[in-house]
């Protein structure tokens, strides 16, 4: 059982963990003490069951399964299906820049703030097995060619937020649902504005300056979510290489803003379009804008 | 190229982000710095005054516990209201208060001015935010104006918490200037009420009425300060005590308010104009709860106001709200109010004592009990807005403060009964 910890904080309670390589907090409305720290049990259970399912670096996640089996069709479960259905859309939505196939990459690109830039070479060695459109998914089934592999780290967080949200909403009766928000590393949701109407002011980590939170932001309903390179990038000849990569070319995506924070209704939604916004590169606010959503670029 | 890429993709990846989460698509907005709330009030006094209220809030959210809070009120009102005049048993004529024009009153009947219509706009803003840690400060204003009357005020507040939140301490301070000036002037204390049939002519007639005014307009300031002390008692409790302290100078007088002047046998001999003094300072206290009882909320509150116009009263207020299925509640409301009649009420004057130095026979600041039955529905929306329907009855039953009714006053009502009723729609988004 993940070790949770909680506190009293400014007319909410907070409780928090550490999962998905992120602080998780889930904050309490109120001075509830005993009941915050059975939801933040709750979302700590439900947390790691989705890491347990979808994490890359556990080797036997379903994810892992998938990544592993390659070549031959392998039956999926209906919430992975969903995902990969979700993924499918994102994919063709985006013309083709969210790639959840685009993963191998990594082994071209280490992004610790070194100069260590990939070379077009090994860049060219790995463009053959990304494509989610070499990927077939069915209903229930999955097709995926040998040598690629599938991650879904730029969705799994995202969709923690939501379910951990709907989770501890359907602890409740509608009509006695306390206000609560569920906050890993920056990507959350609240489930209401506060009880006095007021906004929930949650801060969103500066890229520019790592330990400095955004304070600005507040939520009332509906979700944020950050995508940004606040220390993942790679610096060369004074160029700043973000870690967001075009799965077309294999290359970081250039005169991207350092990070966007979008609002919408879910997470999943928030993070997806914060993502896409960022591989446009510098018509990244001209793509939010488009949207119709509202959103920060930094 | 460019153009399909910078293309709105949002609503259909969040039908399939929903699609994922197993939830319906949702729609609106999802960032709201902005609160708003909007009602619609309907009043109706059975035969007599009729309202509709049209009121707008917004309470903008600047960040950092930083808020602007504007508000719009419309009012409109029209319908008859009670002069102070005593009914009689046979017809009586009243000049209307502008000094043009007269109405009848049928034999029987509580005088009633059926000229009243009056469109009032209130605007209302206030900033608050913090000052240092556990301290906050708001200031703000309000004007309103009618056709005859104009309020300007300014007022601020300052408060503390302690004991990490749990305890409350707030002083505010308002004051307000009010202009009157009413159609045909102000009266002079007492001053008859002429009728143009006593005169030969219209020239002598306004002669005799320019007489009987005072002066075009006057002023009113009110300084008001509240004292208050919220403490959180449990998680599900929460209590709250106010002072309150109205100090008001100037005309307070009712401009279209009479006093009848009677002889022996109750019968009208004449119609005064009334006379308020121009000082009042009212106190009060006030004790509010609001608890949480497994599921339902209550709101029960009690007020003791009291002032030097030895006028006192008592309100009781319960309001409970009580899931009504999944997503409905309802809250029924009693309110019961009593009060005291200020020391120079008078339901009439008698032709055979001196005049007092002031007496008002407004059945308003008489001896009365009131109460309010009603019940408010209320529904949380989709996208967290609220919609609620409120529908209430008020009736104020004036009462006989122990005077004796000489003749022919004994066998009409001079204490006639008030109902009137409510339905509001409110909508916050």
């Amino acid at each position: 059982m993940t070790a949770i910890s909680v506190q009293q904080g400014n007319n909410c309670v907070v409780g928090r963990f550490r999962a998905m390589a992120s602080p998780c907090e889930v904050l309490l409305e109120g001075q509830h003490f005993a009941l915050c720290q059975q939801l933040t049990q709750l979302a700590a259970a439900e947390v790691e069951r989705i890491e347990q399912k979808y994490s890359r670096y556990r080797s036997n996640s379903v994810l892992s399964l998938l990544n592993h089996n390659t070549g031959q069709w392998q039956a999926v479960d209906t919430e992975t299906a969903a995902l990969l259905q979700f993924a499918n859309t994102c994919y063709t939505l985006s013309d083709g820049l969210f790639d959840i196939s685009s993963g191998i990459l990594r082994r071209a690109w280490r992004f610790d703030g070194s100069d260590h830039i990939a070379s077009q070479q090994q860049l060219d060695a790995l463009l053959p097995f990304i494509g989610w459109h070499k990927v077939t998914l069915e209903a229930d089934q999955l097709f995926l060619p040998t040598g690629m592999e599938l991650d879904l780290g730029g969705i799994a967080k995202e969709y923690a937020v939501d379910k951990v949200l709907q989770l501890l909403s359907q602890q409740f009766p509608v009509a006695d649902l306390p206000g609560f928000v569920v906050n890993f590393g920056g990507d959350m949701a609240c489930n209401r504005p506060r009880d006095d109407g007021s906004l929930w002011h949650i801060g969103i980590e500066n890229p520019t300056l790592a330990d400095q939170a955004i304070s600005a932001v507040g939520l009332s309903q509906g979700a944020l979510a950050t995508s940004g390179d606040s220390r993942r990038f790679l610096l060369k000849n004074g160029v700043r290489y973000s870690h967001i990569l075009n799965p077309k070319t294999g290359w970081p995506v250039t005169d991207a803003p350092r990070s966007v924070t979008v609002a919408a209704p879910n997470c999943l939604l928030a993070g997806m379009l914060a993502t896409t916004a960022l591989l446009q590169g510098a018509d990244a606010g001209a793509f939010l804008q488009a949207q119709g959503l509202t959103y920060w670029l930094t | 190229m460019q153009l399909k890429q910078l293309a709105n993709i949002s609503a259909a990846l969040a039908a399939a982000s929903c699609a994922v989460l197993g939830q319906q698509a949702q729609a609106g907005t999802l960032l709201d710095d902005w609160q708003f709330n909007s009602a619609i009030l309907l009043y109706n006094e059975t035969d007599r005054v009729s309202a509709a209220e049209a009121v707008f809030t917004a309470r903008g959210d600047f960040g950092d516990d930083k808020y602007l809070n504007l508000g719009l009120v419309v009012d409109a009102l029209t319908g008859a209201s009670a002069t102070g005049a005593v009914a009689q048993p046979y017809v009586q004529s009243f000049t209307r208060p502008s000094g043009r024009g007269s109405y009848e009153v049928a034999p029987g009947d509580t005088p009633l001015d059926d000229t009243f219509h009056d469109t009032r706009v209130q605007l209302d803003a206030s900033w608050e935010q913090p000052l240092a840690p556990n301290w906050r400060i708001s200031g703000g204003g309000h004007l309103s104006k009618e056709y005859d009357y104009l309020s300007l005020g300014l007022n601020g507040s300052i408060a503390r918490d302690f004991n990490q939140k749990n305890t409350t301490l707030s002083l505010g301070l308002a004051y307000s200037h009010d202009s009157i000036e009413p159609e045909g002037g102000i009266a002079a204390p007492f001053a008859p009420m002429l009728l143009r049939s006593s005169f030969a002519d219209d020239e002598s007639y306004q002669a005799a009425f320019a007489a009987t005014r005072d002066r075009a307009d006057d002023t009113k300031d009110t300084l008001d300060m509240l004292l208050g002390l919220t403490q959180v008692i449990n998680r599900d409790w929460l209590m709250q005590f106010n002072y309150s302290l109205s100090v008001a100078d100037g005309y307070m007088t009712d401009p279209f308010k009479l006093v009848s002047v009677v002889n022996s046998n109750g019968e009208v001999q004449q119609n005064l104009y009334e006379s308020r003094p121009d000082k009042r300072t009212k106190h009060s206290l006030y004790w509010q709860n609001k608890l949480h009882l497994s599921g339902s909320y209550l709101d029960a509150s009690y007020r003791y106001m009291w002032d030097d116009w030895e006028l006192s009263s008592h309100t009781a207020d319960v309001k409970w709200r009580l899931p009504l299925g999944q997503s409905w509640y309802v809250e029924p409301q009693l309110r019961y109010y009593q009060q005291s009649a200020a020391e120079f009420y008078l339901p009439f004057l008698q032709q055979d004592e001196p005049v007092p130095q002031y007496a008002s026979a407004d059945y308003r600041i008489g001896k009365m009990s009131a109460y309010t039955l009603g019940a408010k529905f209320g529904t949380k929306l989709a996208a967290g807005n609220e919609l609620s329907f409120r529908i209430a009855m008020y009736q104020q039953t004036p009462e006989n403060d122990g005077v004796t009714a000489p003749g022919i006053l004994a066998d009409v009502e001079l204490y006639e009964k008030v109902t009137a009723v409510m339905a509001q729609v409110s909508y916050s988004f």
